[in-house]
């Protein structure tokens, strides 16, 4: 990469931009924290030379032209909360941090959208949508730090997807600042829209790669009045995977969500938790939650769940449908990264995707590659739409090398295995610069001729958050 | 054997309303729940019905037809029965005619060997009724009970029970039929199943209302409650609280100064360079 380094003249012009308040430079201690994600692995961090913190689209454009002109590398950053090494300064320069463009601008009941800036804590949107029983329903299981921009930018998923879609089903209106500069304002406050290309959809989900977003417009829907979960304890692996197609196929009620946790998850997260359901003897668990207008509605949409459950062998089958229980069942399935983290901090989380029906069979392959390696790989996630969450962990016995070395081959082992198949290597954390090396697995040449000619359409020089997705690093 | 657990519904503590005029809480704003401490005394008849299949428990429950969704939760968890007190006599009640119009249905529903309730309820917080349950039955009672053990004496059935309070632990044993009220010691209440869950939806508790219960109308509700509500008053705020507002770097410079400044004040910390005095910011 032929990026210029950020000199006192370009620190100077940038503080002139943002104020000196919202620059750091030359500060190694206050860069660090934007040097990484949550990505448990450090070798994807990378140092910034400098971060900018601008408050308004006017001067995230001034920073944008500024880079162009010198080839400074700029990285967009939300919260950080990612997992894919998508807000990293692969080559240093400028991070762009837009924490402090956090307000939500518009509550606009009579269109029914909320218009807020990419900065907004993805939870505190619902919070203020509260009193009018009204949310945006994206969830992803960050909430309560991640930001709206990076929702946006690596179209997040999460727990409720299987009802309600991912982040990119609510954005209907964009702004969004070029990699020259340029602001555009896409789509808007509308529900249908073929004007030219849907370049909206095109963006989220780009992992802040082709523009800056500034300010999101989102659709929303009415909060259901009543939930209930359902927590089912299954015998072995295949009887808890097989319910997940019958429960889609035959309970004809779609679920807000469908999660699965195997074995080794529940037993970390339950002790973690200090759980008192007997969990011991559950070979696999699946969580549902189903919600709805009214307790009869709902009542009748877990109770049908729940025998499809019951008939492929489940037992226990819990069932909450006030706050105290319903957290308490959801904490077991939120902890286990932590659970995990505790027991283990050097593992790999990765977030396959399959279709629903090749689950079972993406388990028995997950099963052959721990045996070939001797290595745990815990398992839970978004079941009910293929999205899991296999965690390798490192085995106490490898050394650091060993790992390295290991973890590799058995990630294009897994990767292969998802490809097989129908699957992506990722569905919801993307692509960054962790899995970017894989993503031949995935993409054939032509596909990914295309996506590097829209890559150069939006960012010619190659500017801004260069190293991602592709994988020489482009 | 034969338990009876006294549940009280409750408000959900988070989708509590006050009405600002009255002070008084906007019941029909509030999802409602079993009373979360009375959770304890179910579980503690639960466990006891684990390890004595025999046993058969009866959830008891005065109040408005739609107090039915404690007594049906009761039901999930593994309750055999449920009786809910209901009229518009039973309204108004204080803890000493609940507790007497909760006596009588005990009475005619009896006799029990073990009667259970809760610490109090998150509501009104007195924690009376139970004792004074006790006291109109003519019953021993042993409060803020954890773990019960049972045993069969040459007298009958007798209760070993350890209570716990601030400063220390207490084990008694008593003999049946007793009252006892729980407490979080007990651990954590179990989960309701999906049979359970199956059996409460096609349920309906049975009913008693006055007559059953062979009361006097005057010793029920406002009519039978000696306690007259005065006044109800939101507690004055005698606590002064100062917001900081950290959202912006600026605003969180100002308020680290300002929480170094009051630590200083109260000599907890020794501010550097008298970094505390600069930048105060109004209450």
């Amino acid at each position: 990469m032929d990026f210029a380094p950020i000199t006192d003249r370009i620190a100077d012009e940038l503080s002139r931009i943002v104020g000196p308040k919202n620059l750091i430079f030359r500060d190694a201690e206050r860069l660090e924290p934007y040097s990484h994600d949550e990505t448990a692995e450090r070798e994807y961090a990378a140092m910034p030379e400098a971060v900018v913190k601008p408050g308004s689209t006017a001067e995230v454009s001034r920073i944008m032209a500024l880079a162009s002109r010198e080839r400074i590398p700029v990285t967009p950053r939300g919260a950080g909360s990612g997992l894919s090494g998508g807000c990293v300064p692969q080559f240093g320069g400028v991070v762009l941090s837009l924490e402090r463009m956090n307000r939500i601008l518009e509550l606009d009941l009579d269109n029914l959208v909320v218009v807020a800036q990419p900065g907004v804590v993805t939870n505190t949107i619902n919070e203020a949508l509260k009193k009018d029983g009204l949310m945006f329903a994206g969830y992803p299981m960050s909430l309560e730090t991640c930001f709206l921009g990076g929702n946006v930018a690596e179209n997040a998923g999460g727990g409720k997807a299987v009802k309600y879609g991912v982040t990119s089903r609510y954005v209907v209106g964009l702004e969004v600042v070029l990699p020259s500069g340029e602001v555009l304002r896409l789509g808007g406050k509308l529900r249908k829209d073929v004007t030219g290309y849907d370049l909206v959809r095109l963006l989220v989900g780009s992992e802040g790669t082709l523009a800056v977003v500034t300010e999101v417009t989102l659709t929303l829907l009415p909060v259901p009045k009543r939930r209930a979960v359902l927590l089912a304890s299954f015998p072995d692996v295949p009887s808890a995977i097989g319910a997940v197609p019958r429960i889609v196929r035959e309970a004809r009620v779609v679920p807000t969500s469908v999660e699965y946790m195997d074995r080794a998850s529940v037993l970390a997260s339950c002790a973690y938790l200090n759980e008192r359901i007997p969990y011991e003897r559950a070979g696999a668990m699946l969580l549902i939650e189903v919600d709805g207008e009214s307790e009869e509605e709902v009542f009748r949409a877990y109770a049908r769940i729940g025998e499809i459950c019951e008939a492929r062998g489940a037992d226990p089958v819990y069932v909450a449908d006030n706050r105290t229980t319903m957290e308490r069942i959801w904490n077991v399935r939120r902890n286990i990264a932590e659970a995990f983290k505790v027991r283990s901090p050097r593992q790999s989380l990765e977030d396959v995707v399959v279709p629903i029906a090749a689950i079972p069979a993406f388990m028995e392959g997950l099963a052959a590659i721990q045996a070939e390696y001797g290595a745990e790989i815990p398992c839970y996630g978004h079941a009910g739409d293929g999205n899991l969450h296999a965690t390798v962990v490192k085995p106490a016995a490898w050394g650091e090398e060993e790992w390295h070395g290991k973890l590799a081959e058995l990630l294009g082992k897994l990767y292969r295995l998802t490809h097989e198949l129908g699957g992506r290597i990722s569905g919801e954390h993307g692509i960054g610069n962790k899995r970017k090396r894989y993503i031949g697995i995935d993409l054939d040449p032509a596909t990914l001729a295309l996506m590097r000619r829209v890559k150069a359409a939006f960012d010619p020089a190659g500017i801004l958050n260069p190293g991602k997705i592709f994988p020489d690093g482009a | 054997m034969k338990i009876l657990v006294l549940v009280k519904q409750v408000p959900e503590t988070d989708s509590l309303a006050i009405d600002p005029e009255t002070g008084t809480v906007v019941r029909s704003e509030a999802t409602s729940i079993v009373n979360p401490l009375d959770l304890y005394a179910l579980e503690a008849a639960l466990a006891i019905k684990d390890t004595r299949a025999e046993a058969r428990i009866t959830a008891l429950s005065m109040g408005p037809p739609a107090a039915a969704v404690a007594l049906k939760e009761a039901v999930a968890m593994g309750c055999d029965d449920a009786v809910l007190v209901t009229g518009r006599e039973f309204a108004g009640a204080d803890t000493w005619a609940t507790a007497r119009t909760l006596a009588a249905a005990i009475r005619r529903l009896g006799p029990f060997d073990l009667v259970f309730c809760g610490e109090k309820a998150t509501d009104g917080d007195t924690g009376q009724v139970g004792p004074e349950v006790a006291a109109f039955l003519d019953l021993p009672v042993v409060t803020y009970a954890g773990a019960v053990e049972l045993r069969d004496g040459p007298g009958g059935l007798v209760v070993r029970a350890e209570r716990v309070s601030e400063d220390c632990g207490q084990i008694v044993e008593c003999a049946a039929p007793l009252v006892l009220s729980f407490c979080k010691a007990v651990g954590e209440p179990r989960l309701p199943l999906l049979a359970g869950k199956k059996r409460a939806h096609d349920l309906a508790p049975r009913l008693l209302g006055l007559a059953e219960l062979g009361l006097p109308a005057e010793e029920a509700g406002s009519r039978g409650s000696p306690t007259r509500v005065v006044r109800i008053a939101s507690p004055r705020l005698t606590r002064e609280t100062e917001s900081l507002d950290a959202r912006s770097e600026e605003g969180a410079e100002a308020a680290c100064r300002r929480i170094v400044e009051l630590l200083a004040e109260k000599g907890l910390v020794v501010p550097k360079d008298g970094a505390g005095r600069e930048g105060r910011v109004k209450p």
